[in-house]
């Protein structure tokens, strides 16, 4: 659904998303699995990268203007909507680019059912800064995630953060993943290493609770005021119907529109062919 | 006829016992043959027939009605009436008609074929004719070269001819045609030869930082930064700006309006922070834990915003339009066959595989990587053929025995199996000689070299040494004028006839319709004549000429041409500048990653011999910044025609008719926005047509209208009375240094564009 959330961003209106439709978006491949990691990405066990891009030390952002960090963040946007990163939704605040807010579903495993609300915030000299910080509304029962805070351990993952190399939706993937496979050393949360580690039954109805708790307060006001805010609400038809109906039939109905938005392009080659006019006539789409 | 789409007896009756496909299509030339030679130009920045051009003219109104009917019989008859006119069309009337019509040995002439057939072009909606003009184009050799060389070519010309063909080329670039593409650059970026062997994987890579768009805008000549401007008219000229592009809450609005980039608050945010409200916006950002907001590090705020404001307030827009552009573009060649990112398709897929039963020896390929050229000429006219139709008796030259060309080029062909070639092999070798022709053309033009293109056979060099070696026998020097110039244009023609450009291409007699083309050149917006200019000679000096050794790289002539013509900015005049910029901000918007990569990748590095667009791009930035030292009143000049530019937009976008094209595609091409203040300086992409047409318009008028005259008596062209021709030059060079600024911008804006393209554009369609 991030993919959803970021069309209907163009309705500014469009704040809600109802919990109900978790179930309902078009993402058929759901696929009860963690997706591997990409090469790209600093092993979680290796805190210190050896050699830094050499792009990191030269090209410090004082000399970029605010240009290009909005439009960094903006391409870091789209890759995140690239990645289609399963159960987890961002939308950029509406009062800075630098914030994200995002809300992660989790659908097996001890987390199961769990709805993380959580922000991202961005350093402003990113992409030469540290990694950007990840802060969940409701502190989850979970070792990396700080008890009073809410804080994400991120900076385990990324200890140094590579322009070029690391990428925001790397991070909303170690959000999702840290619920799948618990990691306990060095724990921001000790009561839950210790829980997890020696008595595994007390820790799974620890997170159980935990879960509930975020849960029941899926309703509440977004801790941020924003207009770009993601909130909740109880399933009513009045609204949600029609949004749900404009989900199904987005597809269908963008592509058309776009269709008279946009000029379409010509091509006769032929699949695999290099050669201008290879293709038979009259395959031509219009 | 609308009836034989359903029934197939009336179709075939009417393929196989009616001459009505026959007959339209040679009405087409018939029709052609009665328009006019020349066409009356109004002034010095016409470039193509805008629809006012034409409808008055009876015989051309004619003839589009007839291309119109043509069209819609297409549209609705039966597959095989179509295909029948089609062939017609073809076979009956681009082949004996146009392609000798393009070839007229005037160029008044020429120019009249190049606007008609752009013209034709555009006007044509219908997919099925529109592919037997482009494939006529691409494909149909007129005397041994493709049409589309031919044209190629004609963008390194100097005069009108350049003008119009760039407006052709705009067109076609305009089509968003993957066959157009692959013939015109991207079949020369497919092999990856141009880049460093560790790059290739590079070739996809997006720049998300903006790296490229910070090295684009540095190249903003430091004559140019508005700091530059003489202070007391700096408020006055931001004035004017500002005006132009609105109020920051206006700009917000409209920004607001854009239907797909869906980023209100990114753009807002920097419309807020503009505005001198911009403070309370940010400070509205909400507390977060250890957030260094915008707001909250205001100590490295000011010197960014500097910097912003130093882009005269309109990289907005820029910005805006690029993603337009950018997404438009991505969204229609989403139809096309591959995506062009250096593996699809494969870097060698141009070598192997080409068309059945090719006539190239191995030998052929033998000298290290094969060159894109290659391979290109390996491609026989066959391979299109298919879809030929049975009339199709294009002129080929004869082979081998009368050809020239077959003796110079005899060696590499030597190990060629089997005597079924030989017509391709002949076409081969007619090939290689306008392409010297072009090489030594621009030298004794004493216009910059077009980088050379890649030979691939020691004969071609020897006919190039002996193209060189004729050179200096020019009256160059001091003669470098259009005479000349046309001359060598005519001799080209001719060497093509000739089918080698061998010893039989003597001096023809200059044509008899010189003197007109010169008078108008001259009058017109011919450079100025520059014998002096060191730069000009330096680029002309024929070292350069002699071009990469046969395996180096090569990106293709048309990439080699617009380069050639903007490294030559600072004296092409205002309007070929302005069309020039255009075309290649039109080429850098489309998102192929090999093309993406290789005009807009600042981090890309590619083999020494390639020139990229940010070098060629460097060393106007350096002609201008030493035009300007030599130039002691350059900032004023440059304010003026800054202000002057402006004004001329916003006195003339009122007035001017709107100038589209009556027919279908120019619906599509021309958007209506709503026409701004300042409109020449941000060359909108996405209305190309009506924008510039507008603008050019605009400058004409303004040209001759009282503001010229209200400039003239300031004095500021002074020397326009006695020294015609430096007057030209320093006008000429102080506008490019206008155009160049707005340029740079353009593309930094759609190299920004490229990052943050809507990937939904990109997936492939639903079915």
């Amino acid at each position: 659904m991030s993919t959803s959330s970021a069309r209907k961003r163009p309705e500014a209106e469009e704040k809600t998303l109802t919990g109900e439709l978790r179930t309902s978006p078009p993402r058929t491949s759901t696929k009860k699995q963690l997706p591997s990691i990409p090469k790209n990405t600093v092993p979680v066990t290796k805190p210190a990268s050896p050699a830094p891009s050499s792009q990191s030390t030269n090209g410090t952002h004082a000399s970029y203007g605010p240009f290009y960090l909005e439009y960094s963040l903006l391409a870091e946007f789209t890759l995140v909507v690239k990645q289609k990163l399963p159960g987890v939704y961002v939308q950029p605040s509406y009062r800075s680019a630098l914030m994200w807010f995002g809300v992660i579903f989790i659908r097996h495993g001890l987390y199961q059912d769990g709805v993380f609300k959580f922000t991202v915030y961005i350093p402003d000299n990113y992409p030469d800064g540290d990694c950007p910080r990840l802060v969940f509304d409701l502190p989850v029962f979970h070792p990396l995630v700080d008890p009073l805070s809410g804080e994400l351990d991120v900076k385990r993952a990324f200890a140094k953060w590579r322009r070029n190399h690391n990428h925001i939706w790397q991070v909303l993937m170690y959000a999702r993943r840290v619920f799948y496979k618990i990691d306990t050393t060095s724990p921001l949360n000790p009561e839950a290493a210790v829980l997890y580690e020696k008595d595994i039954q007390l820790f799974k109805s620890k997170v159980v609770d935990s879960v509930k708790l975020c849960s029941s307060h899926l309703f509440d006001q977004p801790k941020i005021e924003d207009p770009y805010a993601i909130t909740f609400s109880p399933w009513n038809p009045a609204i949600h119907d029609e949004a749900r109906e404009k989900m199904l039939t987005q597809k269908k109905s963008e592509d058309q529109h776009c269709k008279s938005m946009h000029v379409s392009g010509l091509s006769w080659v032929k699949p695999g062919s290099v050669q201008p006019f290879s293709k038979e006539e009259k395959t031509m789409p219009t | 006829m609308a009836m034989s789409a359903g029934n197939c007896t009336v179709a075939s009756y009417i393929t196989d016992h009616s001459y009505f496909c026959p007959v339209l299509a040679t009405g087409l030339s018939a029709l052609y043959s009665s328009l006019p030679r020349k066409i009356e130009v109004r002034g010095d920045d016409w470039h193509f027939l805008r629809r006012e051009d034409w409808a008055g003219v009876a015989s051309l109104a004619l003839f589009m009605n007839s291309l119109e009917f043509c069209s819609a019989v297409i549209q609705v008859a039966h597959p095989l009436v179509q295909q029948q006119l089609v062939d017609y069309v073809h076979n009956g009337f681009l082949v004996p008609v146009m392609g000798p019509a393009l070839h007229k040995t005037s160029v008044e002439e020429m120019i009249a074929s190049t606007a008609y057939l752009e013209l034709f072009v555009r006007s044509v909606a219908e997919p099925a004719l529109l592919r037997a003009f482009l494939r006529f184009i691409l494909l149909h050799r007129h005397d041994g070269a493709t049409i589309l060389d031919t044209l190629v070519a004609r963008l390194g010309t100097n005069s009108r001819l350049c003008m119009v063909s760039l407006s052709l080329f705009r067109t076609l670039l305009s089509l968003n045609c993957e066959d157009v593409m692959l013939q015109l650059v991207l079949r020369y970026l497919i092999p990856c030869s141009h880049v460093m062997l560790s790059q290739r994987r590079a070739v996809k890579d997006l720049d998300l930082y903006g790296r490229s768009a910070a090295k684009f805008l540095s190249l903003i000549p430091r004559c140019c930064h508005p700091e530059s401007l003489p202070p007391p008219d700096r408020d006055e000229e931001h004035a004017t700006w500002a005006k132009g592009h609105g109020s920051p809450s206006v700009d917000t609005s409209s920004v607001v309006t854009v239907p797909k980039p869906a980023t209100p608050s990114r753009l807002s945010f920097f419309m807020r922070q503009q505005s001198a409200s911009g403070a309370e916006g940010l400070g509205a950002v909400p507390r977060s834990p250890g957030l260094a907001s915008p707001a909250s590090s205001p100590g490295h705020r000011p010197p960014r915003w500097e910097e912003v404001a130093e882009l005269d307030g309109n990289y907005l827009e820029y910005l805006r339009d690029a993603r337009l552009s950018v997404d438009r573009c991505a969204w229609a060649c989403r139809v096309w066959s591959a995506p062009y990112d250096g593996e699809r398709p494969g870097p060698d897929s141009l070598a192997p595989t080409p068309a059945p039963a090719l006539p190239i020896s191995p030998d052929h390929f033998g000298h290290g990587p094969p060159t894109p050229r290659t391979k290109k000429r390996g491609l026989p006219e066959e391979a299109g053929g298919s879809s030929a139709g049975p009339g199709d008796s294009r002129p080929l030259p004869a082979p081998d025995a009368q050809d020239p060309g077959a003796l110079v080029n005899g060696a590499p062909e030597s190990g060629r199996p089997g005597g079924g070639a030989e017509g391709a092999v002949t076409v081969k070798k007619v090939r290689r000689c306008p392409q010297a022709e072009r090489e030594a053309l621009p030298t004794e033009n004493g216009a910059p070299q077009p980088p050379a293109p890649g030979w691939e056979g020691p004969s071609v060099d020897s006919l190039l040494d002996e193209l060189l070696a004729r050179a200096p026998a020019e009256p160059n020097g001091a003669g470098l004028s259009i005479e000349s110039f046309s001359e060598e244009l005519q001799e080209l023609e001719a060497a093509m006839r000739n089918g080698g450009g061998g010893p039989p291409r003597a001096q023809l007699p200059p044509p008899h319709a010189e003197e007109d083309e010169a008078e108008d050149e001259d009058e017109a917006f011919a450079a100025p004549p520059r014998p002096a200019d060191p730069l000009a000679q330096v680029l002309a000096s024929p070292p350069r000429a002699l071009g990469p050794p046969p395996s180096q790289p090569f990106t293709g002539p048309f990439v080699a041409v617009l380069f050639s013509k903007l490294e030559n900015m600072l004296h092409n005049s205002l309007y070929v500048n302005v069309l020039l910029t255009g075309l290649v901000a039109q080429l850098a918007c489309y998102p192929q990653p090999l093309l993406r990569s290789f005009l807009l990748n600042a981090n890309m590095v590619f083999q020494p011999s390639v020139k990229s667009l940010l070098q060629v791009l460097g060393s106007v930035k350096n002609k201008i910044e030493s035009f300007a030292a030599s130039q002691d009143d350059f900032p004023a000049l440059l304010l003026k025609a800054k202000k002057y530019l402006i004004a001329r937009g916003k006195l003339d976008w009122g007035d001017t008719p709107n100038a589209a094209p009556a027919l279908r595609r120019s619906d599509t091409l021309v958007k209506s926005r709503k026409p701004s203040l300042g409109e020449l300086l941000l060359r909108h992409t996405q209305s190309p047509t009506r924008a510039r047409a507008a603008a050019q318009l605009a400058l004409q008028q303004v040209r001759e209208g009282p503001v010229l005259q209200a400039l003239a008596g300031a004095g500021l062209f002074r020397g326009a009375a006695e020294k015609q021709g430096e007057a030209l030059r320093v006008k000429n060079a102080v506008y490019c240094a206008v155009v160049f600024t707005e340029f740079l911008k353009e593309l930094a804006a759609i190299a920004q564009a490229h990052a943050v393209t809507s990937p939904f554009l990109l997936e492939p369609p639903e079915e």
